[in-house]
């Protein structure tokens, strides 16, 4: 279990996760920036709903009350050269 | 009623230098009404770069910061990605060409080590590197750092030595009795202390109303836009000269472009390209123009072509602390006993960040021995 892959972008596995939470990371932003979970190419659209769960459960607290992390754009990865191009005229 | 000697707002890269400089001899609270380095030290490129300070003190301070670096990975015991990889300004038009080297003129007198090449060594050093480049400016003694780890390391540092750190604890009001500060009022309830160290970056200004203090800090929005993990393709700092020009908005380094675009890029130790920016005085909007992320993408590519097929993943909006002089403040407010300053380093509080921690410590220890650092830090009033 604790061997299971939760981000699979960063390759972070669920004991890395717990641990992060054990040692202070008592924030979605804390644990991301301690583990790399949802810095991937995929920016968390698989694992965010997975490491605000383990945060609740760790910490005991409403998974509506835990602070969710912000989105960047763009949506989706772009090419430098297609974002490049996006300029009107 | 709970009590500290000392009260640190912000928790962003410069409070957490300062509250774990201060743990060594007080009892201290750090207040952060978000996350730690969720703001300003989050959203910032990875440079320490020094050729780009203006010659004369900025090197100065600059310098001062830097060689606290060199230690600083053994004193917080944890990795920073503290790199000593050098830095390069681009030089892309002839017409840079003239104030660049009075620039780079300019840094040598000031003691900064920096060197004009031609377009052939810069591309040794940087392959990537566009053919139709006029040259570069390189000086070994620029460094890189990784922000967000710097700020969770100062952070923890702090913590280990007693600091007491309070996310999601915003402050509403500073009491002041007879012209000295006596406590702090939070949403979370009040803090009796005697000192206050106003660490709040681009809301510093906000705080320092609450003791009817005027502060002339303004958020001057940068924009950087992070890349999948590539392997490694840029080696230190690079930034071109027309970044200087609108860093430093003064026509002796040329026009300011549109949107205030001038490159900064860099590689993280996990291989993440940061590749900036802008500058922009449009307050705290967090809404992008796509013609400004478009500017960013396009000047990045005529500089290094290659970067035209990184897949970029996110995009970061910071807003820097701006005071107008290119210095931040670091200064006692007279007439308000106990309400320290230390904030609008704009997009230099990465580089002076651990100076900072350490001038505000023997400001406050009543210290005399950076006072030709501090001096040129006070708040200027009118």
């Amino acid at each position: 279990m604790q061997n299971t892959i939760v981000c699979r972008c960063e390759e972070v596995k669920l004991g890395e996760i717990i641990s992060s939470i054990e040692s202070g990371a008592t924030t979605l932003r804390a644990i991301k920036v301690v583990t790399r979970a949802g810095m991937g190419i995929c920016q968390g659209r698989t694992c965010r709903p997975l490491i605000e769960d383990c945060l609740s459960k760790t910490i005991k607290q409403d998974s509506n009350d835990v602070q969710q992390l912000n989105f960047g754009n763009p949506i989706r990865p772009i090419r430098l050269s297609e974002l490049a191009n996006t300029r009107k005229g | 009623m709970e009590t500290a000697d000392a009260v640190v707002i912000g928790g962003g890269v410069i409070g957490t230098s300062v509250a774990y400089r201060l743990a060594k001899e007080r009892k201290v609270i750090l207040l952060e009404r978000k996350e730690i380095g969720g703001q300003t030290s989050g959203n910032c490129d990875k440079a320490i770069i020094l050729q780009s300070k203006k010659p004369g003190f900025p090197i100065k301070l600059a310098k001062a910061s830097r060689r606290i670096y060199d230690q600083l990975e053994e004193e917080l015991e944890t990795s920073i990605e503290y790199n000593k990889n050098g830095g390069m300004i681009l030089i892309e038009k002839e017409e840079h060409l003239n104030f660049m080297k009075k620039f780079v003129d300019r840094q040598n007198k000031a003691g900064l080590r920096v060197k004009l090449i031609d377009a052939k060594e810069a591309k040794a050093f940087q392959p990537y590197l566009s053919d139709n480049l006029v040259g570069a400016t390189y000086s070994t003694e620029d460094a890189e750092v990784n922000p967000l780890l710097l700020t969770q390391a100062f952070s923890r540092a702090a913590r280990r030595s007693g600091v007491d750190i309070r996310l999601y604890t915003e402050v509403v009001g500073i009491d002041c009795q007879n012209g000295r500060v006596v406590g702090v009022k939070t949403d979370r309830g009040y803090i009796s202390t005697e000192l206050v160290i106003n660490a709040a970056g681009p809301f510093a200004g906000e705080i320092a109303e609450m003791v009817g203090v005027p502060l002339t800090i303004i958020p001057r929005r940068g924009v950087i836009l992070i890349s999948e993990k590539v392997p490694p393709m840029i080696h230190g700092n690079i930034l071109c000269s027309q970044y200087i020009a609108a860093k430093h908005q003064s026509e002796e380094y040329g026009k300011a472009p549109p949107f205030g675009i001038g490159l900064s890029l860099g590689q993280t130790d996990s291989g993440n390209l940061l590749i900036g920016g802008s500058r922009e005085f449009t307050g705290y909007n967090k809404e992008i123009n796509p013609e400004l992320l478009a500017s960013i993408a396009s000047h990045a590519i005529r500089m290094v072509p290659s970067l035209g097929n990184v897949q970029i993943i996110r995009s970061m909006i910071g807003f820097r602390p701006f005071t107008g002089n290119g210095l931040p403040i670091i200064d006692e407010v007279p007439g308000v006993q106990g309400f320290v300053i230390a904030a609008g380093h704009e997009g230099d509080g990465i580089a002076l960040a651990p100076i900072t921690g350490i001038l505000v410590a023997s400001l406050v220890a009543g210290e005399s021995n950076y006072k030709d650092l501090l001096e040129p830090l006070k708040l200027k009033t009118e």
